[in-house]
């Protein structure tokens, strides 16, 4: 461990001169203690805290059917959202190792749909791509336009910091509910099969467009209807058995 | 000739720097680290571009469980969509505080039991105190007392199997608040009823601070829909999570959190 050690350079020692002494202390045992302990810590930490996601529903009471806002039919946007399985495991995308999800949309009210020739269109989350919205995001900010217009601007003024990020956040969200602005009315219907991070996605893309009025409902008779015909339509298969019955 | 003299040199390296460096290291993440909380399963979250992070205080965690992956069993959705509740959320919650949670577990075994005359749950004073330590929880009432008596081993085997059907609080029959409610409701309403009593200031024998924390969760609760985070796996059907949803906003609890990872916009979703 320590230990001390005479020098004993030149050979020729003078009489009564004092013995010199350098005390070597081996820090090896004391270096292995620690990473011990550092690895133990960094096992047992978690750096990076959850983030939430806060989404408001309606209570279970019900609602007399004139109390209820009827969407606009220019307004509404549904998305019958659909995880692609492969035996009871959601499919997983080979090239990008993510689930794939796919949304069937339709814009304005089901019932009239029926009398026109514009069914079902599908899209997938894609995201960004070189930073222009792809899949149901552009679909999205289309709708959204007016709203995100004005987000960007603000978002410039904030990163130029005219603006502090509380002003950011109050005016942004005074944007995404401003009446006087075209907003869509967007409602997701997930399908038996969805999964959670499906729902998530859909979600997360309300929020990145900044669409401030949407639901969360089952998917109706009248949207499996429409699946149907997408299906003959195109001859994909949609509708698949359920993988988890309920129990 | 004179000879060559090799010079003989010491082996030893000296630690000290890298001793220092170490100690620092050490102290760093000793400083910065929260430690993980003990789960009975583990869940992978999905991710979403929302900022918002998680409440340090003022949360009821719902851990929703995932199916089994490890292909264990022959129907992996035996595991799957069991409920736990935690009422610690981080280290430093502040309901972490014994004594709110053992007014919590108060509160619910009396409403359980105004349900269920007949077979009422009992617990001792040493399960209630267990009860105070313990930080994830899921099974029915009427194997909680059991659960409770179990040492700290057992109980984390006995939790971790997600295949007995007694792990998991039970959230079937999904009935209007005013008829039965099922256990998972009956805690919800337990949570609901503490928080506001402390709110009003009804109870005794708290701190100043832990009455601020509760009425904090209380606003939490009711306005912002931050005391009530669901953590479920991305691959959990839609389904399964609905189901915790309908029993939420059954208890006009629809103000809540989604627990989720981080990532950016321009991140590709698929």
């Amino acid at each position: 461990m320590a230990q001390i050690e005479q020098s004993d350079k030149g050979g020729k020692k003078k009489k009564g001169a004092q013995k010199k002494m350098s005390i070597h202390v081996d820090f090896t045992p004391m270096v292995d203690m620690n990473m011990l302990l550092i690895t133990f810590f960094m096992l047992c930490t978690t750096m990076i805290k959850s983030q939430t996601l806060q989404i408001v529903l309606p209570t279970n009471e019900e609602v007399k059917k004139e109390n209820q806002n009827q969407a606009k039919a220019s307004e509404a946007l549904t998305m019958i959202l659909d995880t692609e399985y492969e035996g009871d495991k959601p499919k997983i995308d080979a090239e990008t190792g993510k689930t794939i999800h796919n949304i069937y949309y339709y814009e304005g009210i089901a019932d009239t749909l029926f009398q026109t020739s514009k069914y079902l269109q599908k899209e997938q989350f894609i995201g960004n791509q070189n930073r222009q919205p792809q899949g149901i995001r552009k679909i999205l900010r289309g709708k959204n336009e007016a709203v995100m217009e004005e987000y960007v601007k603000l978002k410039e003024q904030w990163k130029n910091k005219e603006i502090t990020k509380e002003e950011f956040d109050r005016l942004a969200k005074k944007n995404a509910s401003d009446s006087n602005k075209v907003r869509p009315v967007v409602v997701i219907k997930p399908g038996p099969n969805t999964t959670y991070e499906g729902l998530i996605n859909a979600i997360d893309e309300m929020n990145i467009n900044q669409i401030s009025r949407y639901s969360i409902e089952l998917p109706t008779a009248t949207d499996t209807l429409l699946l149907k015909h997408f299906e003959q339509a195109t001859g994909e298969t949609i509708i698949r058995p359920t993988i988890r019955k309920k129990k | 000739m004179g000879k060559v003299k090799i010079k003989r040199k010491s082996t030893l390296i000296d630690m000290t720097a890298m001793s220092d460096v170490t100690v620092l290291l050490l102290t760093f993440f000793m400083l910065t680290s929260t430690f993980l909380q003990k789960e009975p399963t583990i869940v992978y979250t999905p991710s979403s571009v929302s900022e918002e992070k998680v409440p340090m205080n003022n949360l009821v965690t719902v851990l929703v469980s995932s199916a089994d992956k490890s292909g264990k069993y022959e129907d992996p959705s035996v595991l799957e969509g069991k409920l736990f509740i935690s009422f610690t959320g981080d280290a430093d919650s502040t309901l972490s505080s014994e004594k709110i949670r053992l007014m919590m577990l108060d509160e619910a075994v009396s409403l359980y039991n105004e349900k269920h005359k007949s077979n009422p749950v009992q617990l001792t004073p040493q399960q209630r105190a267990t009860f105070g330590t313990i930080n994830m929880f899921g099974v029915p009432f009427s194997v909680l007392p059991e659960m409770l008596s179990m040492s700290i081993t057992d109980r984390d085997k006995f939790l971790g199997d997600l295949a007995n059907p007694n792990v998991g609080i039970p959230i079937d029959d999904n009935t209007d608040s005013k008829g039965n409610l099922n256990d998972f409701q009956v805690w919800l309403q337990a949570i609901y009823n503490v928080a506001q009593r402390i709110n009003k200031e009804q109870t005794e024998g708290l701190t100043p601070e832990e009455r601020q924390q509760m009425s904090n969760l209380y606003t939490a609760l009711m306005r912002k829909g931050q005391g009530i985070a669901i953590k479920a796996d991305k691959d959990t059907p839609f389904t399964t999570v609905h189901r915790v949803f309908d029993n939420l906003q059954t208890m006009k609890l629809n103000k809540f959190s989604l627990m989720t990872a981080l990532k950016s916009e321009d991140e590709p979703t698929k």
